[in-house]
């Protein structure tokens, strides 16, 4: 075979975003030359703390896409308890079965073969309105988010600030 | 902001050590998946059943006398990885083997898989996804029925990593589609207070997961392909039992059972 399949897949995946865009969400390729790695610019959910914000993340895919899931990380600094402070996000479809780092998760929103990068983005752009606060990967921010609402909100504002002035 | 610098800025919530040790055992069972899948290939060559058996339980009684029980009905096994795809993956072997051969059951087959995307559609997967997985497998299909299919082609096409993998994908999503459709009679089987779609999503459709009885009752009542299971365990009767599935069909794949791991077995 020319190509892997999991090349394929994510190429044709590509050109049905590019021509059918999903609401909420651009994609594209940080190099042109590497299928493997994605740019996604995540616009901050509307009626959310992030509403206005423009998210820069990166998705890479294993060779084994799509029997196991890509790595997603945010490039735009975002404060969020499911989010790590390096950017690296703790959402549990992104994780394999019997990957057991996160136990805390319910094994029923484990990686599944049939997600696709829309399914991936529709999660993350999900728990961005609804954090999940038990076990979270940023503890210092699902703590500010239960006990200290105000300055949660001041710090993710200040992420959407910084985050369209880099988009400028 | 530049990559590198947030790389390399430190934690400061004091998890380091933890994540650290669970990092360190995934690596470990990476390592341990690794070793295996180098050692042993997704489906093997059929070998001499009672020779293999034979030399695996020179030193224990009663698998020798199981070995000779199973070698006066079978005369050739079949190894398949056990990756937890095991059962998936002999079964699809044995049974597109036989369809090699065996061309009367062709036909009734790809009626059931050809149109088993659309009612997959309409139980709400992905379609976008679900087509590359369903197109890979009717591919398969199609070129045994077509006749352009050797044993030797079957045998490399299995081999083949991301076709093999394709296959079984598939089928895992052929039996969620099965469980979920028929949930009310298939809830009596699970344990826990789970839905019939978290169970599929915990237990069916992710790869590397072991099937249970459940699994296959599903799958051969979706396909209607029959499929005797002989258990080979501490047990202290001298056969090796067997189970059909569904109960009473006519068996058309054979498979063996040690505990966690399924084989092919070729009938004398």
């Amino acid at each position: 075979m020319s190509e892997p399949q999991s090349a394929l897949l994510l190429r044709k995946q590509l050109a049905e975003l590019n021509k059918n865009p999903v609401e909420g969400f651009s994609a594209g390729l940080i190099d042109d030359n590497d299928i493997y790695r994605w740019e996604v610019l995540i616009i901050g959910p509307p009626d959310t703390l992030y509403e206005g914000g423009f998210f820069k993340a990166h998705l890479h895919f294993p060779k084994e896409y799509p029997l196991r899931p890509p790595r997603m990380k945010f490039m735009t600094e975002i404060w969020h308890p499911n989010i790590e402070k390096n950017g690296d996000v703790c959402i549990s479809i992104l994780h394999e079965p019997g990957d057991d780092k996160y136990g805390y998760e319910k094994a029923s929103e484990r990686w599944l073969p049939v997600h696709t990068v829309e399914t991936i983005l529709i999660s993350v752009i999900s728990m961005l309105a609804d954090p999940n606060d038990e076990s979270p990967a940023n503890v210092d921010a699902a703590k500010e988010w239960r006990e200290n609402y105000a300055e949660f909100k001041r710090k993710v504002a200040r992420n959407v600030r910084r985050s369209q002035e880099e988009c400028m | 902001m530049g990559d590198a610098t947030r790389e390399a800025e430190p934690r400061v919530d004091g998890k380091d050590a933890q994540v650290n040790q669970d990092v360190l055992i995934m690596e470990q069972q990476r390592q341990i998946e690794e070793e295996i899948s180098d050692a042993i290939p997704l489906v093997g060559a059929k070998e001499d059943l009672l020779g293999t058996l034979e030399k695996e339980y020179i030193s224990d009684p009663i698998y020798s006398m199981k070995a000779k029980d199973l070698s006066s009905k079978y005369n050739s096994i079949r190894r398949t990885r056990p990756d937890g795809n095991c059962f998936f993956r002999a079964f699809a072997y044995a049974y597109f083997e036989r369809l090699l051969t065996c061309k009367d059951d062709y036909k009734g087959f790809y009626d059931i898989v050809s149109k088993s995307k659309d009612d997959l559609i309409e139980l709400g997967f992905p379609q976008f996804t679900l087509e590359d997985f369903y197109e890979t497998f009717m591919e398969v299909v199609e070129r045994i029925g077509s006749g352009d299919m050797t044993q030797d082609e079957l045998y490399e096409l299995f081999n083949n990593q991301g076709q093999s993998n394709y296959i079984v994908v598939y089928l895992r999503l052929i039996t969620s589609g099965k469980l979920q459709r028929d949930a009310d009679f298939y809830l009596n089987f699970i344990d826990g207070n789970r839905t019939m779609t978290a169970f599929c999503h915990q237990e069916v459709e992710p790869m590397f997961k072991e099937s249970d009885h459940i699994h296959i009752i599903a799958l051969s009542a979706a396909l209607n392909v029959g499929v005797r299971v002989r258990y080979m365990d501490r047990g202290d009767s001298a056969q090796v039992i067997a189970h059909d599935f569904p109960e009473g069909a006519t068996p058309a794949v054979h498979l063996l059972y040690r505990p966690g791991h399924y084989d092919i077995l070729y009938e004398q």
